[in-house]
């Protein structure tokens, strides 16, 4: 078993920055801030769909923050600590629909079926450079896409595929399994193919 | 994978793993298999075809900026905080 004493210190961009902070230069927390509070503020916006949620995300987050730097113990990146903190914020925020059972997304229907009309051609909208494709119409369909997907999926495509962490940071983020996280983003990015196609087949 | 081999079974089993595949998180072997599966087979050819666009386009989404009155509120509250010691407050909201 690892002592947590025995654990490597991590350090990384922020490293110095909280060093400073804990020792006593709260003024330097303002950088920490300005660091962070656009990837907050989106994170959030991701997640719960509001601006005004994704402010209370953004102040809920930084209190926290805030109140729990000086027990930072450098075993991670700050920026993953962080995003554990406002993971959990959002997933407060939403608590008022914890009645409505999560839906657990089967492979199966996403898995195109062999007895379908219709050809099996790359259709336009994969082939095209994505710089042609990414309106903001398409933009605001994504988004809402990603917002109609359950929790436990939506925050695992927002960690892998919009800020970027990668399978290990973010089942580290989450208190996930790697294997969990994998099967989650594949369901996850099947939802929203699915989406996209239906998008592009109406013509809109 | 000759055409003639072609089940739904692998379809299946490769279906499964077209993430890691775009990931670059599968080993040289499993990859390798994907590779062949998808020249023989149509279906999963665009199924990955169509994968990888969304998964572009996901990163792709822009960021929006912060509204000023939060980032005045979070100024306005470090401020506060500094001059009560670090102890943090509540957000006035």
């Amino acid at each position: 078993m690892t002592s947590s004493r025995n654990r490597k210190k991590i350090k990384d961009r922020d490293t110095e920055l909280i060093e400073a902070i804990n020792s006593g230069r709260h003024e330097q927390f303002q950088e920490l801030v300005q660091r962070y509070e656009q990837k907050v503020y989106n994170f959030g916006l991701r997640m719960c769909g509001d601006v005004y949620d994704a402010e209370d995300v953004v102040q809920d987050t930084f209190l926290n923050v805030f109140k729990y730097l000086k027990d930072f113990r450098y075993e991670t990146k700050f920026k993953n600590w962080l995003y554990r903190i406002a993971t959990s914020t959002c997933i407060k925020k939403r608590r008022r629909s914890k009645f409505a059972p999560e839906r657990e997304l089967s492979l199966e229907e996403f898995f195109p079926d062999e007895d379908a009309a219709g050809p099996n051609e790359i259709p336009d909208w994969a082939q095209l450079p994505l710089d042609q494709v990414l309106n903001e119409e398409l933009s605001q369909h994504l988004k809402a896409a990603i917002l109609s997907l359950p929790e436990k999926y939506r925050v695992i495509v927002i960690l892998r595929d919009i800020e970027g962490f990668s399978t290990a940071e973010t089942s580290q983020i989450l208190e996930l399994k790697r294997s969990n996280v994998k099967v989650r983003l594949h369901r996850a990015r099947l939802f929203l193919r699915d989406q996209l196609k239906g998008y592009f087949e109406h013509g809109t | 994978m000759a055409p003639d081999e072609h089940d739904h079974k692998h379809c299946v089993a490769m279906f499964e793993k077209l993430s890691e595949y775009i990931d670059g998180e599968l080993d040289r072997a499993s990859s390798r298999e994907i590779e062949s599966h998808i020249e023989a087979c149509a279906a999963c050819k665009t199924c990955l075809a169509t994968l990888k666009t969304t998964v572009h386009l996901c990163g792709s989404i822009a960021a929006n900026p912060v509204p000023e009155a939060l980032s005045q509120k979070l100024r306005t509250f470090l401020l506060e905080n500094q001059s009560s010691g670090g102890r943090p407050t509540a957000f006035k909201r």
